[in-house]
């Protein structure tokens, strides 16, 4: 039983079940928390389209423009994510050039990806496959704080090298943008209410109970 | 004490629990999402580790992590320092996105544990642990040392080709800090506290 068809909803904060108003759409607020309850997240498609949609646009400058600018007296070299990925490459360092290819492409392409397909999914509203769709959004969750990695190292590397003409670390525009990336697309996994996914049971019960 | 039911926050599924103080996970039957974990003695060990990370941490943002020699010019860097510098060359996106994540959102969320802790240790339910409940749920997820750590290591071998790398003394204690507040968001458990925190008002309308 869920508790949609028991018009109960719980609380995202402290998870006390709390008794709905009958009118569709209606809040609650939760007695143990005061936090207003509602049955879904409101316009969680909308919102999570939205954040989605934004962190795309800013992936692309932040793939584009360079992540730091490294000054030395031999010259100044710029790298982006993808260049400092195949420098490591080049110079035999595969452990690192693995880890920040894993964290600052394949995390935030796959959480794009995943969450693209549970929106488009949802929308469909089909009761297939709910518990692999459910994993998805988890493993959304869990890695998406992964990609900061690479902000920290370009924080880390121009607050330690900073030794005037000799060598010194400054940070591009790509890293702000790469920055921005994470923190939306972390927002857009927490604004998608994951109960969406196994809303079509609760059609599939109503018209069997109508029948 | 009645029947106990819990509402699985991922599907929506009513859970009938018949003991939620039984050690060990409860999971959603559901669709499998872990609904809370209950371990024996949540009390004391959150205590302890509360105050185990509170010293970490003043150790951590204490003594520099990395220094950096090049060329015969040294320097160090430790927290606190290198988000001063990030905000004198005004990269204040940046500084304040590390500043949140690895210095406040993580010793604001200490405090809350001590805070919490400490008297339910001696006995009392704090009059603020619904405030104090309600900000750690909301700062889980922006807490990131752990990710902040991985990032240290990456830098340390970048850096390696261009001078001399020494670990500093407090990256001993910010790496026993990462696992301690692993070992705290292992342990507890807000499900046990919003009980107790319902017992309590209950008992109060009840006097």
């Amino acid at each position: 039983m869920r508790a949609i068809d028991k018009g109960f909803a719980t609380c995202h904060i402290c998870h006390q079940l709390v008794k709905m108003p009958e009118k569709k759409g209606g809040v609650a607020l939760c007695p143990r928390c005061g936090e207003v309850v509602h049955q879904r997240i409101p316009d969680s498609t909308q919102y999570t389209w939205a954040l989605v949609i934004a962190s795309i646009i800013f992936y692309i400058p932040a793939n584009l423009l360079p992540m730091m600018h490294v000054h030395t007296f031999a010259g100044t070299q710029s790298d982006t994510i993808l260049s400092g990925v195949l420098y490591f490459l080049e110079t035999g360092s595969y452990l690192i050039a693995a880890v920040i290819f894993i964290a600052s492409i394949i995390v935030p392409i796959t959480k794009l990806l995943i969450l693209i397909y549970l929106l488009v999914s949802v929308r469909h509203n089909k009761p297939i496959g709910q518990k692999r769709r459910q994993r998805l959004y988890g493993l959304t969750e869990l890695i998406g704080k992964w990609s900061m990695v690479d902000v920290y190292v370009v924080a880390i590397m121009i607050s330690l090298v900073h030794f005037g003409g000799l060598s010194q670390i400054e940070a591009g525009q790509g890293a702000n943008y790469f920055l921005l990336v994470v923190i939306v697309t972390m927002v857009a996994a927490m604004q998608f209410d994951a109960r969406l996914i196994w809303d079509t049971n609760t059609e599939k019960e109503k018209n069997a109970r109508d029948a | 004490m009645g029947e106990h039911i819990v509402c699985c926050h991922e599907c929506d599924e009513l859970v009938h629990i018949s003991n939620p103080y039984r050690e060990g996970r409860f999971k959603c039957p559901n669709c499998g999402h872990l609904l809370f974990r209950h371990k024996e003695g949540m009390v004391e060990k959150m205590f302890a580790y509360a105050l185990a990370a509170l010293v970490l941490f003043v150790v951590t943002n204490y003594f520099p992590f990395l220094s950096f020699h090049v060329a015969g010019n040294t320097s160090h860097a430790n927290f606190f320092t290198s988000i001063v510098y990030l905000f004198e060359e005004h990269e204040w996106l940046l500084g304040v996105a590390i500043m949140m994540t690895t210095l406040v959102v993580p010793l604001i969320r200490i405090i809350l544990y001590l805070a919490l802790f400490g008297p339910l240790y001696f006995g009392y339910i704090p009059s603020y642990s619904v405030l104090a409940l309600k900000i750690l749920s909301h700062s889980l997820p922006w807490g990131m040392l752990d990710v902040f750590l991985v990032g240290v290591l990456v830098s340390m071998v970048k850096l390696v080709k261009m001078g001399t790398i020494v670990p500093g003394e407090s990256l001993w204690a910010f790496l026993a800090l990462v696992f301690t507040i692993a070992a705290m968001q292992a342990v507890f458990n807000p499900h046990a506290l919003w009980e107790l925190v319902d017992r309590k008002r209950q008992e109060k309308v009840m006097v």
